[in-house]
């Protein structure tokens, strides 16, 4: 076991390297002079544009820039935002609770939801139910998600009047933010004084809703899709007809024996996934004005804020290796043969 | 005498296996979604060439009379705009057939280059396995390391919007899946056989690589080509959405939606139809992706 | 009375107008501690037979029977709940392929001692010291390290040991091994049949032997019923039916094995293939390949009818008389 997590750590560090050499290159491969699209439309002295570029380095040549690039990071000193002048690190910590509450809700609508479609669909193999969840599942996995959330708001925000049109609470509140997770928050707000915050918890959550079941649309159908095939694969497994032979009670071949093995090509994807949600947050972040890193880095590229979208593309590159990580260890705890293969 | 047993047997033959053309039609139209989904995209390709025939306006001309028209059918409705106007007058039906242009055009140029340099790399992946193989998958793994979208984004934000810009970012995510399928289905066939067969006859690695192992890899890349484009579609219209992808006054899908979020409560044609445009065709290419499958992968046929 | 009576079982898949009849007519018994072996071509139905009895065959498939009925119970009457705590517990069943049969996610002492949790209710130092018993009795070489052994770890033929102590987990009555040695190496096979052997003897269970060796039915077993194409070509004692075969087709059986055809040039064969969906003959199943086929054999089916060693089902068996009654009457 301790073999397996070393040999698959190995792998992690080149990766995340090559990952700081293409946010490094990034900002190098912007056309013209760095500091002029900086800068935008104002002009600027000749004294001034070197000072500027002798401030970021960008006199130096690039192996020993990369190098400088490479010891600040491991100094933790991700840079700051031309804009606001505040640290890179800072603002991630500040905003990536709300990323991580949205991405959250939204896996576990997809993975609750899609596991349970995909396994019924599965035993049902061939009704209405099965080919149902078939086709959902295929649109689902075709949605424009960006305009998925138009729809759904202009369904239930704007028709119905249910839930609010965008951001995490309704302005009337003041929370104070010490998990940053707002459902957390706002119920411990409304607990310490029930008067000033009545309701905020099921406005946090109402806000949450919408964003959660848009991020989550495509990763469900993914889910649920893989989950219908690799059980109907489990399923035809002679281990399953040796489990009938014992004579097992039918829970309890889907649940221990099948379903066990049909979860490892799906426990992949749910890793795969996390990416795809990182992906999809930019969208739904942006369609409901979420305030978190999805709409942090394309806010930031809209302003050029050039310092932000490199190291803020680093760090969220270097959570989903981490992530991924994570996931292949669990895939080795999940399948023995894994574990103790050379 | 022993002429006309061996013309008979091979008659036999002929009439016993059907043409692979036909086979493999056999195998698609078994499914229904994929027959489907090939006649709306016939659709949607014809709408495209023909465009400047079948739309009924120019997609850019502003009728200032008539901003934000409701489609024809309902109250209010221009008989001449059947699917109604944006708020700046534009035809929104014309707009939509001239964004299936750029769709496709964006769809079909980012798949052919991300498909034919990561043939190669695959290939050269597969059949390098000492140091050229490792270094190719762990440039692959980086890339792989950011979600599509937002290295997409990222390159486009670097680049600068635009269509060609769009094309190359779509082009760039989608190069790692198809070094590493080649890589895989080229591993495989290169423990066969017939591959020792034809390197003991003396076949140069060119024609190892291109003649002998890729047209038994064919069959995956090709699937996986028909999902890149749905894919290709859906992140030019997300770049467009972002507004970093094909600019206004261009009509594009996702770019026509950039800006619907300010109509959402006045005018649903103008948030509803461009989605529903990206929805059904994306739709339309998965399942025939999934009739391409069914049809080319002997091992997957008929067993889901 | 036996322990199993199956009577007029089918088994047929696919749309009910024209189903596919996988086993017809199919008749046997099998009495306590008594090992009958089945034996037939690929297809013949041997398998699906013995899924049926084990109430295996899943929806598209449909079984019907006159009778079903082991240890005095009628299992077409039961619910499937009752039926499951006869299955893998009074019934157990062995199959072909002892790498793919375990579970690849659990240890192998998981698995042995999941049989004895649902059907004996045992928990804690009993179960597993029961399981290791077990493991003992299969002649695991040190079982206790075994227990936390994972499928992928052990050989071929260690996977098939576990898999009988399964099986056995409960002292069945009867045990069906469809083809155990089939995916093993040569001389583990011997080594598996001793092992089923005598178990068998030692706990006193009947064994249903399916297989498509001869040699080993002849070695072991009491009775042999030969199927072919779904149904009981011929079924009889063993050494008589071994000697004098009743139906062409136990013959052709028979012929071709290398040891009976000593001096011949050529083995014998039976040119053809067993009839598929489509081209069941009208007449007896065997009609198109037998060579003493004739006008009644394309006509009418046969039906199985008693015989000189047990029952066979042909129009025109080989030989009309019982051996011994014939060999009498040339006496007298």
């Amino acid at each position: 076991m301790l073999l397996f997590l070393f040999r698959r750590l190995s792998v992690l560090i080149p990766t995340f390297l090559g990952v700081t050499l293409l946010t490094f290159g990034l900002i190098r491969m912007i056309p013209g002079d760095p500091i002029e699209v900086m800068v935008g439309e104002r002009t600027l002295d000749p004294a001034m544009h070197a000072a500027a570029m002798h401030r970021l380095g960008l006199d130096k040549p690039l192996p020993a820039q990369y190098f400088d690039y490479l010891t600040n990071l491991l100094h933790g000193n991700f840079g700051e935002s031309l804009i606001t002048r505040d640290s890179v690190w800072h603002e991630f910590t500040t905003l990536f609770p709300a990323t991580l509450e949205l991405a959250t809700a939204a896996m576990i609508f997809a993975v609750v939801v899609g596991l349970l479609a995909g396994v019924i669909a599965a035993i049902k193999r061939g009704s209405i139910f099965d080919h149902g969840v078939m086709g959902i599942s295929l649109t689902g996995f075709s949605m424009p998600i960006f305009w998925w959330g138009l729809i759904l708001i202009m369904f239930f925000s704007v028709k119905l009047g249910w839930t609010p049109v965008s951001g995490r609470l309704d302005l009337a509140y003041d929370i104070t933010p010490r998990t940053g997770f707002m459902l957390i928050d706002s119920w411990l707000a409304e607990r310490a004084d029930p008067s000033a915050n009545a309701g905020a918890f099921v406005d946090a959550l109402k806000h949450l809703i919408l964003p959660a079941i848009v991020l989550g649309t495509i990763p469900l159908a993914v889910i649920a899709r893989m989950t219908r095939s690799s059980m109907l694969e489990v399923l035809r497994e002679d281990y399953v007809r040796t489990a009938r032979a014992k004579g097992l009670s039918p829970a309890r071949v889907i649940f221990i024996h099948t379903l066990r093995n049909a979860l490892i090509p799906v426990l992949t994807v749910v890793g795969l996934q996390v990416g795809t949600l990182m992906g999809g947050a930019v969208l739904t972040e942006t369609i409901f004005s979420w305030p978190g890193i999805g709409k942090w880095l394309i806010d930031a590229i809209a302003r050029r804020d050039y310092p932000v979208v490199q190291n803020g593309i680093l760090i969220v590159a270097t959570l989903i290796i981490v992530v991924n990580f994570i996931v292949d260890i669990l895939y080795g705890i999940a399948n023995p043969r894994i574990r103790h293969a050379k | 005498m022993a002429n006309t047993v061996q013309t008979a047997a091979r008659e036999d033959l002929s009439q016993t296996y059907p043409s692979p053309l036909k086979e493999f039609w056999q195998g698609f139209s078994f499914n229904k979604g994929a027959v489907a989904g090939l006649v709306f995209m016939a659709l949607v390709l014809l709408a495209a060439v023909f465009a400047p025939l079948v739309a009924p306006h120019s997609p850019i001309e502003q009728f200032r009379d008539h901003l934000l028209t409701p489609p024809a059918w309902l109250e209010g409705g221009h008989a001449s705009f059947l699917l109604g106007t944006d708020e700046l007058g534009r035809d929104i039906l014309s707009r939509l057939i001239y964004g299936a242009r750029l769709s496709l055009l964006i769809g079909l140029s980012s798949v052919m280059m991300a498909l034919i340099p990561g043939v190669i790399l695959g290939l050269l992946a597969a059949f390098f396995p000492k140091v050229l193989g490792p270094m190719i998958m762990r440039l692959m793994d980086i890339m792989m390391a950011l979600p599509s979208l937002l290295l997409a984004v990222a390159i486009v934000a670097i680049l600068g919007p635009g269509l060609i810009n769009t094309i190359i970012a779509i082009a760039f995510t989608a190069l790692p899946a198809y070094v590493r399928l080649t890589r895989a289905s080229a591993m495989t066939e290169l423990n066969r056989d017939y591959v020792t067969a034809s390197r003991v006859a003396g076949a140069g690695l060119i024609r190892l690589m291109f003649v002998t192992v890729l047209p038994n890899c064919m069959a995956p890349l090709i699937v996986h080509a028909t999902m890149s484009f749905s894919s290709a579609i859906l992140d030019a219209a997300a770049l467009g959405f972002l507004g970093l992808g094909v600019q206004p006054p261009a009509a594009e899908w996702g770019t026509m939606l950039a800006s619907a979020r300010d109509y959402i409560e006045r005018a649903w044609w103008v948030v509803t139809l461009p989605g529903l445009t990206i929805l059904l065709s994306v739709l339309a290419i998965n399942l025939m992706g999934d009739g391409l499958r069914d049809a080319l992968d002997p091992k997957l046929k008929r067993a889901a | 009375m036996s322990l199993l009576t199956i009577k007029n079982l089918s088994v047929a898949f696919g749309n009910p107008a024209n189903p596919f009849r996988a086993v017809e007519n199919m008749d046997l018994t099998v009495n306590q501690g008594e090992i009958v072996g089945i034996v037939g071509e690929s297809g013949s139905g041997k398998s699906v037979t013995m899924m049926a009895l084990m109430g295996l065959i899943d929806a598209p498939g449909r079984v019907t029977a006159d009778e079903l009925s082991f240890d005095g119970k009628n299992l077409l009457k039961l619910s499937a709940r009752e039926r499951r705590k006869i299955v893998g517990k009074d019934i157990a069943m062995i199959f072909q392929d002892p790498m793919t049969s375990l579970n690849p996610s659990y240890t192998v002492g998981y698995q042995i001692m999941e049989v004895l949790k649902v059907h004996q209710g045992l928990r804690g130092a009993k179960l597993k010291q029961r399981a290791l018993e077990l493991m003992e009795m299969v002649e695991i070489p040190a079982a206790k390290s075994r227990l936390d052994a994972y499928p992928h770890q052990l050989s071929g033929g260690m996977s098939q040991r576990v898999v009988i102590a399964m099986a056995i987990a409960c002292n069945p009555k009867l045990l069906i091994a469809d083809e155990p040695t089939t995916a093993l190496d040569v001389t583990i096979q011997a080594q598996i049949m001793d092992l089923l052997v005598n178990l068998q003897k030692s706990q006193n269970m009947a064994l249903i032997m399916i297989t498509h060796d001869l040699a080993v039915v002849a070695e072991m077993a009491d009775r042999v019923a030969v199927m072919y194409a779904g149904q009981v070509a011929e079924l009889g004692r063993v050494p008589e039916l071994f000697r004098q075969p009743a139906h062409p087709y136990t013959e052709a059986l028979l012929a071709s094995i290398p040891e009976h055809s000593k001096g011949a040039e050529r083995l014998s064969t039976l040119p053809g293939i067993v009839p598929g969906q489509y081209d069941r003959p009208s007449g007896c199943l065997l009609s198109p390949r037998c060579p003493y086929v004739q006008e009644r054999c394309r006509a009418e089916r046969p039906q199985l009818t008693p015989s000189a060693n047990g029952s066979v089902r042909c129009h025109f068996p080989l030989i009309a008389q019982p051996v011994e009654i014939r060999d009498r009457k040339v006496a007298q």
